[in-house]
């Protein structure tokens, strides 16, 4: 249903020209999984999709549009419109280039766990209500097949859009995951959390689709990739790994959406997100600041209180 | 093991308009202090990247002290401050990813404190050293799985 009501707001915009071209989510032949589409003719719009596996942030996109006069119509879920927010915040795109179509997002499905979960499941099979998820009318746990970053999710609804796909969500089932996927990692010792990353980082081969999926690693040149001077080897040794994801979740601080787009791009699987999360609450619970859904204050590294924490300077 | 003969190396990060010429103090009023701290001379404590912390563990650093101007004194009116946030956060998540906490230090000493610097650098050995030689972040530790 809500596919319909997209295709067709999709159309209208190509045809009456309110946009030069839409940004979306459309099918590939591989299951649970869809690709971002670039469309600009009336046409194209049936090839729109939208469902729990419209993973990729397409705010991402955005940045090879900036130099140019395309007024864009953009799919955003609830985290994809909070990074939209971040862009407009630090002028890398213009408001009036931009046409939102908010998407009321009740979470995506983790297909490795779906497919662990119910083996034999198609995506038909699911079904989301305002009441919670349903697999053959039969209510389901959504701790079961839902990505990690979505149990945690506090915006399910975008905080801006032109137009909203769907019914505002009121509450969110997953109010009542708010156990963090950070607190046992918070629990561990020292030691323990250096072993838990070092494993990660031995798994990391560096090909940078965190980076590269982020909707806000938009450098024209990363450190990373800088050579004179050069931050980190290029070869993906297991320090050299973890200095990049430390700096970039430095880069992060203040920025970060919180969308899990970094951590779906994982081909190792690595819980990559965890390292901007963490930073996030941190900046929320000592500088009460969040990004993308407030627009008014300065951004936590920009700006500073006398009375900040510096008990940890001698 | 920490074999006795060894000294930690410390990679200081001095502003250029107090904590830097409070090393100077210390130094011309022939302060004693540990040996063990590799100055680097940077305009603000607000210019350090968090990048050079990183490296420096990168590249064999023990231990990494990082001083500036006291709040209110900064020659820039506020890089201090702005850097003040930008450790805190760097200090928790390089606590909370695994590394120990003692080997990164920050401080605030002014032109005249030759005897705090010279505090400072003595607390931060006496702090790094007991941890021995820095093994995490560095480059060698992709060998020893």
């Amino acid at each position: 249903m809500f596919e319909s009501i997209l295709i067709d707001l999709a159309k209208k915009l190509l045809r009456e020209k309110t946009v030069d071209l839409i940004i979306g989510y459309g099918s590939t032949h591989y299951p649970f999984r869809t690709e971002p589409i670039v469309i600009n003719q009336e046409e194209q719009a049936d090839a729109l999709v939208w469902n729990p596996f419209c993973g990729n942030n397409l705010a991402r996109y955005l940045k090879y549009y900036k130099n140019t006069q395309h007024k864009i119509a953009l799919m955003v879920k609830g985290c994809d419109s909070r990074a939209v927010q971040v862009l407009l915040k630090e002028d890398q795109i213009k408001r009036d280039r931009l046409y939102l179509i908010g998407l009321s997002c009740p979470g995506l499905v983790n297909r490795e766990k779906l497919q662990k979960q119910f083996p034999q499941a198609s995506p038909e099979d699911f079904e989301w209500k305002e009441t919670g998820w349903f697999y053959h009318g039969e209510q389901i746990d959504p701790e079961l097949f839902l990505e990690k970053t979505c149990l945690r999710c506090r915006y399910p609804n975008p905080p801006e859009y032109d137009q909203l796909i769907g019914k505002l969500q009121t509450t969110s089932p997953y109010q009542t995951y708010q156990k963090d996927y950070l607190d046992p990692i918070d629990n561990l010792s020292s030691e323990e959390r250096w072993d838990r990353w070092s494993k990660e980082m031995r798994k990391c081969i560096r090909c940078y689709a965190c980076r590269n999926s982020c909707p806000l690693c938009y450098c024209q040149e990363c450190f990373a990739d800088s050579t004179q001077p050069q931050w980190v080897s290029p070869a993906p040794t297991p320090s050299d790994n973890f200095l990049f994801h430390l700096v970039r979740t430095m880069h992060m601080a203040g920025r970060c959406v919180e969308c899990g787009a970094c951590e779906r791009a994982c081909p190792v699987s690595i819980p990559i997100a965890q390292l901007p999360l963490k930073v996030e609450a941190i900046i929320r619970e000592q500088f009460q600041f969040e990004a993308g859904t407030d627009q008014e204050s300065a951004a936590p590294l920009l700006t500073y209180r006398e009375n900040d924490p510096g008990d940890f300077v001698k | 093991m920490i074999e006795s003969s060894w000294e930690p190396k410390i990679v200081a990060f001095l502003c250029h308009w107090c904590s830097y010429a409070g090393a100077d103090l210390a130094g011309v009023s022939r302060m004693q202090y540990p040996p063990n701290i590799r100055v680097i001379r940077v305009p603000c404590s607000g210019a350090i990247n968090p990048l050079y912390i990183f490296k420096a563990l990168r590249e064999g650093a023990d231990g990494v002290l990082v001083s500036g101007c006291h709040p209110g004194d900064c020659h820039y009116i506020s890089g201090n401050y702005y850097a003040r946030r930008k450790f805190y956060i760097l200090k928790e998540l390089l606590v909370w990813a695994g590394i120990e906490a003692d080997r990164i230090h920050f401080s605030w000493v002014s032109a005249s404190e030759g005897q705090k610097f010279s505090e400072v650098v003595t607390e931060v050995v006496n702090a790094v050293k007991p941890l021995g030689p820095s093994r995490k972040l560095v480059k060698e530790f992709s060998t020893d799985v």
